[in-house]
């Protein structure tokens, strides 16, 4: 912590140096800290409109993408109560696949860019595939997965487990853009192997002063269900145990559906009532920019909240953002930002997920009654739970700009990140069977980089310009976290662990005399140096060649590899220009390639040193025991897996090669461009023969390969300006995804219930062929060469078995017959938006659509699973609330024998897998300009733009899915129906511009 | 001019970036881990490295309830209430294709010790010439305890999967594939390397032993006593290897070394060991409760001490056997029908269990709610902080190989065996003398071997016996068919797992469950 602030405060320190420094008569050395001063020393300044924002221009002209296809709509977006980034570019861009597997606001999201480079088998796995997101060109630190280390579940990360890009607020961005080009990307360096997501903020400029004032209020509408009581429950076991049960199974009854005149379970089953509910969702803020040539400035500020329209979940934020930029001198621009947010988050009472943080399961013989006075009951006690989840977040940046010579141009830049979450929780022992549950978690992630630069353009002549850079960099990150979980405490009203704050006792930091506490810390370091030049030449305005050469070192890499040095090209082609002058059809036309190398960096510290010894000997269900005879252990990484000598960094090979024009008066624009990625020399964490003593080693040789196609097409259909226009943007992105190689050279490879193999893709599921069922022994086929039945594992399948396919015909359904089947993702999405206008209205929709993935049903699956899962009493017997419920879409499956060894209902087979295509109609806004309306106009208000509209989200799925949405399955392809529905919500919202 | 402006900003650049030399950024030491290079360095990584071994071992038996699962359950007393994955191994169904199963199935992490074992014989050496605390004797002491561990683990397994591959040395950082070893010759070797280790390892650790005296690493008697391998540990583990390859000549002479010798555990300021009564094998009594605490009395067995934070849900019988009143659980997973517990105790007077003839009431050591239809087993009951009842459901029993009662039963069945009638009847009373039953007569027309038996069953009911000796029995009585199918055919062994197959094509399934 202390090292932190002391950063931060040298940085802050230097900002006012760098203030003081400045040579502006208009602004004193305050304009770093007082933000009203500025606002009302606005008439002081002799603002100069004739030239234009030098200083701001010259900031973007740095800016390192310009012009980029791939930006999405920002007016657009700024219309929709989104909150997170993953949901502003949602269906947005081609290639960039988001889903949201909760609607729980604030909840962590991912997002994938054009396919995945790593199988995707557990949650950890999403973090190492996601892209670098930048804001002004500070590289945003996400949470580490590190802490996933000593969970027993992953379901959600301890903490406050926030999506840390619900940060971000579209009313103060100019642009977001997504890097997929393999040049742009090796410029940005290791921290972009994943791609790369570039967001411009609403800059500082001169000028008048600017005041922009933005506002939503809208409702997110509350969900319905079609709920249900004990008596459909019954009515779905009979046939059950018609068919099959013994008279044990008969006595063994689950408890809670045996008396069906007891009203908790066979009464009104209203419960919805108090779980889904109409909630309140509204934002405001405030910008402001202004200031002089020599010195300007911008202040944003908000404060949102959003709301889920499911169990009382919500998250609120408010955020303050800096910016100044400064020119001393004219051969020295200065700018600085600073933002700074804070978030709340509200999460769910999700039981599944709360005892998943708990651990501890008290008995769930008897699951939450469907009745709304018992549901209110519950309600009240959870009334007493703390459940408070904070987020802090810090990050700016200070760059200097050196304009040595017209030609040479010198820019270093200090940017930092840091970011807290604090989680306190508490559980009641109403809650929990007599015992109460207290965890406290602070965790911090930092970055801290400084990047330089050097241009020189030289100009040979007219025609031939070279363009030269040489850049180095640094970046150091620390991620780190305290977790503490307590229990049995002596009182409910006692709710936070209070510990021995005296040093000198023997006691010091323990809990005192109160909850049985478990403690976790950890912290984990990585530090990454980077070199590179590049080069540019232009030949006209025809072709132009590029070339970027980097070196990088990260700590995270064994010593004797961890410089990796990368190279890239490109090549463009203006064909119009060389071709086409003449042409009137084609307004431009373009062709280029481009191929790059980039090192992809470890997460985790325990590639670079090799093999090592770690604290872990706990065990599946127990994977944390800390001590034996209380002292603590020191062995090998039996359990996570061996790492040898001689692991090296992977890296990821691009090539795209795109065609783009513009065509009939620039009304139609359109691009293709075709990707070839491999990610090379990947590790995987290989299973190893059990006699080892290890779970797995890890080793290199992994590769995987996404090739495919983004499209984006753009055509103004109508365009008149006068009455009605129409603008239509499709974009596409078709993804094939293949396991090329696997270490040391294997074709093959089972990792628990997945296989991977060469010449598949890696998403792929791999499961049991189901065939019906086996009404009576006879039917189960006999091998005539020994006269023994058909078995499933050894075991003979019977009556009331599935009927598997062996597809071996050896007689035993083994792996040996699972099939590969079905994608995990999508093959083709994207998003289709359409803009129309007429006279001061504005109407836009967007659609958006994921198509070709499968899911495997695992609600479902448990569902009819019932009597293993209720009688296992682990994390999977948990019966939510909203599980009394049913649809129309709900889908029947063969009555098998819940009882017999097989496991008839298990996940593994295709019997759950399920197409789970969609197409989604994300939003509709109607919009109103009331700055040319007469009343507004007349009135001379002197408002630059006012704005009114009204914005429905989420409203219309398409799908065959049978489950309440196909967007709320979990990574790993599972559908198990514990995510909070994605609202629809409805708003109104009022822009001005002043 | 400008070339001057030039110059002082590349010596600014300049010495931004010498701030952040290479090294400095990329050195970072990691802090969760220790590298090959900073281990094996002083005396806190031999002592890292040997707890290391327990734990591992502590693991291997009680992942998952192993021990239970595996040594309770199959033709045991125990039914399973409604799961189905136990009555699947109650019934003999282990190629049932349940996660649990598959799990227990699955030799690693037995391994895993036997890895950490060989590991630590080989490097902890290095260390006598880096670190002058750490002796020489110190660390044959350690490499002894670790032999023995090494050795009991590849014990347990053979009763388990029948031949495993041998390894005898780490292979560290080789992940070259082994095929199974013939049973005879795995416990060929684990008796050789137990005979090694007993002529190292002390009676007590950290207290006044005659072989090893002085504190051990810092520590005293009552903080090693039930945590470590002893002489006699080591004995008891030779003892029931002779036992299970019918080698009972062999037997005798360890169970006697054994029991002349369980003096020795007594002393140094710490509950020693002696035939424990039944309210200190039940209820949790200070001092001598088996499951409780660590104590003297655990001869091989691995604690979880609540002081330490190491309670937990899974690795106990608790999870399994216990239930309201005890806990709020409602019902149990698995119990002991009524009918079982009455052909079991058939004394009147059995402290452990008994109905009065006269007022009804029966007594509650071994069993709770014995009225109703699944009356819960509660033997074994360290809920917390050794409670033998309360809200927490995290439990603290040791999980337990043997104690003194266990080893002279089994003395009292080597004597048996080998015709030493008078000796046998002698070790078997002695063995039951506190647990209120009539006295097994020498005169008496039963058979002792069924007797001694029949007591086993009952004094260690719910400590992970009742399968293995089965095993034992008909191996020497032979007079059940349907066993003798089992024993013949390799039936008595569990199927490896489909991971262990996958993962090694050497490995070839147990032909019986083929």
């Amino acid at each position: 912590m202390g090292k932190n602030f002391t950063k931060i405060f040298c940085f802050l320190l230097f900002f006012a140096f760098a203030a003081k420094a400045n040579s502006n008569k208009h602004v004193d050395s305050k304009i770093a800290f007082n933000v009203n001063l500025l606002m009302f020393q606005q008439d002081s300044i002799q603002a100069d409109t004739s030239i234009k924002d030098s200083i701001g221009r010259s900031i973007r002209e740095r800016a390192r993408f310009k012009g980029n296809r791939d930006s999405i709509k920002v007016s657009t977006a700024r219309n929709l109560p989104n909150l997170s980034l993953q949901q502003m570019i949602k269906g947005n861009v081609s290639g960039l696949y988001v889903q949201e597997t909760s609607g729980e606001p604030g909840s962590e999201q991912s997002m994938i860019i054009q396919g995945s480079s790593t199988p995707i088998f557990t949650k950890k796995d999403i973090y190492n595939m996601q892209p670098a997101v930048y804001v002004n060109g500070v590289y945003l630190v996400q949470e580490h997965p590190f802490a996933y280390e000593v969970q027993k579940y992953d379901y959600n990360r301890i903490g406050p487990a926030t999506n840390l890009l619900a940060n971000v607020d579209i009313d103060n961005i100019a642009s977001i853009e997504v890097i997929k080009d393999p040049v742009s990307l090796a410029k940005l360096g290791p921290n972009a192997a994943n791609g790369a997501i570039w967001i411009t903020t609403k800059a500082a400029k001169s000028g008048l002063r600017e005041i922009s004032f933005n506002s939503y209020f809208g409702m997110v509408q509350a969900g319905g269900a079609n709920t249900v009581n004990g008596v459909f429950e019954n009515k779905f076991r009979q046939p059950f145990y018609q068919k099959y049960a013994s008279q044990a199974n008969l006595n063994n009854y689950a408890s809670y559906l045996r008396d069906s005149t007891n009203l908790d379970y066979f009464g009104k089953s209203n419960w919805s009532d108090l779980y889904y509910q109409n909630a309140p969702i509204f934002t405001a803020n405030l910008g402001i920019t202004g200031g002089s040539e020599k010195a300007n400035f911008r202040f944003f500020g908000s404060g949102t909240k959003n709301a889920g329209n499911a169990d009382e979940t919500s998250l609120t934020k408010y955020n303050a953002f800096f910016n100044i930029n400064m020119m001393p001198f004219k051969w020295l621009t200065v700018s600085s930002f600073l933002n700074a947010s804070r978030m709340d988050r509200d999460r769910n009472k999700n039981l599944r997920d709360r005892y998943a943080e708990v651990r501890y399961l008290p008995d769930f013989v008897n699951p939450l009654s469907p009745n709304k006075d018992n549901y209110q009951l519950f309600l009240n006690e959870y009334s007493k739970v703390v459940d408070d989840n904070r987020n802090n977040l810090l990050n700016g940046s200070l760059s200097l700009n050196f304009k040595l010579t017209p030609k040479l141009n010198f820019n270093t830049a200090v940017v930092f990140d840091y970011n807290e979450g604090i989680r306190d929780a508490f559980f009641p022992t109403t809650l929990m069977d007599g015992i109460n549950f207290v965890s406290g978690y602070f965790g911090y992630n930092q970055r801290f980089g400084l990047n330089n630069q050097l241009n020189y353009q030289y100009d040979l002549n007219k025609d031939n310009v070279f363009d030269f850079e040489v850049g180095q960099s640094v970046q150091g990150d620390t991620y780190k976290y305290n977790y503490a979980r307590g229990y049995d405490g002596n009182s409910d009203f006692i709710k936070i662990n209070v510990v021995e704050g005296n040093s000198n006792d023997d006691d010091y930091l323990n809990a005192i005399n109160n909850f049985y506490l478990f403690r976790y810390t950890d912290r984990t370091r990585n530090g990454m140096m980077s070199f590179y030049g590049s080069a540019k030449y232009s030949y006209k305005n025809l072709l132009s060649f590029g070339a970027i050469i980097r070196r990088d070192g990260s700590s995270n890499g064994q010593p004797d590899s961890r410089w990796i040095t990368t190279p890239a090209f490109s090549a463009d082609w203006n064909l119009k220009n060389q071709f086409l002058t003449k042409n009137k059809f084609f307004n431009q036309l373009n062709i280029g390639a481009s191929w790059s190398r980039v090192a992809k960096i470890f997460l985790e510290d325990r590639f670079g040193a090799g093999p090592q010894y770690r604290s872990e000997y706990g065990w599946y269900e127990e994977p944390t025991i800390p001590t034996f005879g209380g002292f603590q252990g020191i062995t090998r990484p039996y359990n996570t897996g061996w790492v040898g000598y001689g692991v090296s960094l992977p890296y990821a090979d691009r090539l795209n090669i795109s065609a783009s024009s513009t065509m009939l008066n620039n009304r139609i624009s359109t691009s293709v461009t075709l990707y070839n990625r491999t990610n090379k020399n990947q590790l995987l964490n290989i299973p190893v023969s059990g006699e080892s003593g290890y779970t797995s080693i890890y080793k290199n040789g992994m590769e995987i390969n996404n090739m495919g196609v983004d499209f984006d097409f753009t055509a103004t259909i109508i365009p008149n300006e006068k009455a009605l226009s129409w603008t239509s943007g499709l974009n596409l992105n078709y993804n094939k995804n293949e396991l090329k190689a696997l270490p040391d050279g294997l074709s093959e490879l089972v990792i628990g219930d997945n296989k991977l193999k060469v010449g598949k893709s890696s998403g792929s599921y791999w499961l049991y062929t189901n065939n019906g069922i086996y009404n009576s022994d006879s039917e189960v086929p006999t091998n005539p060469s020994n006269g023994q039945k058909l078995a499933f594992n050894g075991l003979t399948l019977k009556a009331g078995d599935p009927r598997w396919v062996d597809y071996n015909g050896d007689y035993n359904i083994t792996d040996a017959d699972k099939q590969f089947t079905g994608d995990r993702l999508p093959k083709l999405i994207g998003g289709w938006m359409n803009d129309f206008k007429y006279k001061n209205f504005e109407l836009n929709f967007h659609l958006f659509f994921a198509l070709g993935q499968k899911a495997i049903n695992q609600f479902d699956a448990s569902r009819y699973d019932f009597a293993n899962r209720e009688s296992a009493n682990d994390i999977n017997s948990i019966k939510e609330v909203t599980t009394w419920q049913t649809s129309d879409k709900i889908k029947t499956y063969p009555i098998y024998n819940v009882w017999s060894n097989v496991i008839p209902y298990r996940a593994d087979q295709d019997l759950f897998l399920e197409n789970a295509s969609y197409v989604k109609l994300r939003s509709v806004t109607l919009g109103y300009d009331l700055t040319k309306s007469k009343f507004i106009s007349n009135a001379k208000l002197g408002f630059r733009r006012a704005y009114l509209y009204l914005t429905g989200s989420n409203l219309l799925t398409i799908t065959n899915f049978s489950g309440t949405d196909p967007e709320l399955i979990n990574y790993t392809g599972y559908y198990n129906g514990t995510s909070l529905p994605i609202a629809r919500t409805y708003t109104i919202g009022l822009k001005l511009d002043l | 001019m400008k070339f001057n402006k030039f110059l002082l900003v590349l010596l600014a650049g300049f010495f931004t970036t010498i701030g952040f030399s290479c090294k400095k950024v990329l050195e970072v030491q990691p802090n969760s881990l220790a590298a090959e290079e900073n281990h094996w360095n002083n005396y806190e990584d031999a002592k890292g490295g040997l707890i290391g071994i327990y734990t591992l071992m502590r693991t291997a038996m009680v992942a998952d309830n192993t021990h239970w699962l595996m040594g309770d359950l199959r033709q045991g007393d125990f039914t399973s209430t409604n799961r189905s994955d136990l009555k699947a191994i109650i019934d003999g169904e282990l190629n049932a294709s349940y996660p649990v199963i598959q799990r227990v199935s699955n030799w690693k992490r037995f391994y895993s010790v036997i890895n950490a074992a060989s590991l630590f014989i080989e490097r902890s050496r290095e260390i006598v010439a880096s670190d002058p605390r750490y002796t020489p004797i110190n660390n044959q002491v350690d490499v002894a305890q670790a032999r023995a561990l090494r050795a009991f683990a590849y014990f347990y397994m053979v009763r388990i999967w029948g031949d495993v591959p041998l390894l005898i040395t780490s292979h560290d950082g080789d992940f070259n594939t082994h095929p199974r070893t013939s049973k005879d010759k795995v416990l060929a070797y684990a008796t050789s390397e137990l005979l090694l280790a007993t002529k190292v390892l002390p009676f007590r650790y950290g207290g006044n032993d005659p072989i090893f005296p002085g504190l051990y690493y810092g520590a005293n008697w009552p903080t090693w006593n039930g945590v470590l391998f002893t002489k006699l540990s080591a004995y008891a583990v030779l003892s029931h290897i002779a036992a299970w390859q019918g080698n009972y000549l062999d037997c005798e002479v360890y169970t006697k070394y054994f029991l002349d010798n369980i003096t020795s555990l007594n002393g140094d300021g710490s509950f020693g060991v002696k035939y424990i009564s039944v309210d200190e094998l039940t209820e949790n009594v200070n001092g001598y409760s088996p499951f409780a605490f660590k104590r003297a009395v655990q001869i091989v067995g691995f604690g979880f001490e609540y002081g330490n934070g190491e309670a937990t849900a899974n690795g106990h019988l608790e999870q399994l056997t216990l239930a309201a009143p005890l806990i709020l659980k409602a019902n149990p997973e698995i119990f002991i029908p009524k009918d079982t517990i009455r052909k079991a105790f058939t004394d009147v007077n059995d402290l452990r269990f008994s109905i009065d003839p006269l007022t009804k009431l029966y007594r509650k050591n071994y069993f709770t709610n014995y009225s109703s239809e699944q009356p819960i087993f509660s033997k074994i009951k360290c809920i917390g902080s050794a409670q033998i009842s309360g809200n927490f459901a995290l439990f603290t029993s040791a999980v337990l190989f043997t104690r003194y009662e266990e080893v002279t039963l089994l003395r009292a069945e080597a004597l048996a065996v080998l015709g030493q009638r008078d000796e046998a009847i002698s070790a078997l009373n002695r063995a039951s003398a506190l647990r209120g039953i009539k006295p097994f007569q020498s005169n008496s027309s039963s058979d002792v071997i069924e007797a001694i038996f029949a007591e086993r069953r009952r004094e260690l009911m719910g400590e992970g016996w009742r399968w293995y000796d089965l095993v034992r029995l008909n191996r020497i009585k032979k007079n059940n068919p349907a066993f003798n199918t089992l024993l013949a055919n390799g039936g008595i062994y569990w199927p490896v797992s489909r991971d262990i197959l996958s993962a090694n094509p050497s490995i070839k399934q147990n032909p019986y469950w083929n």
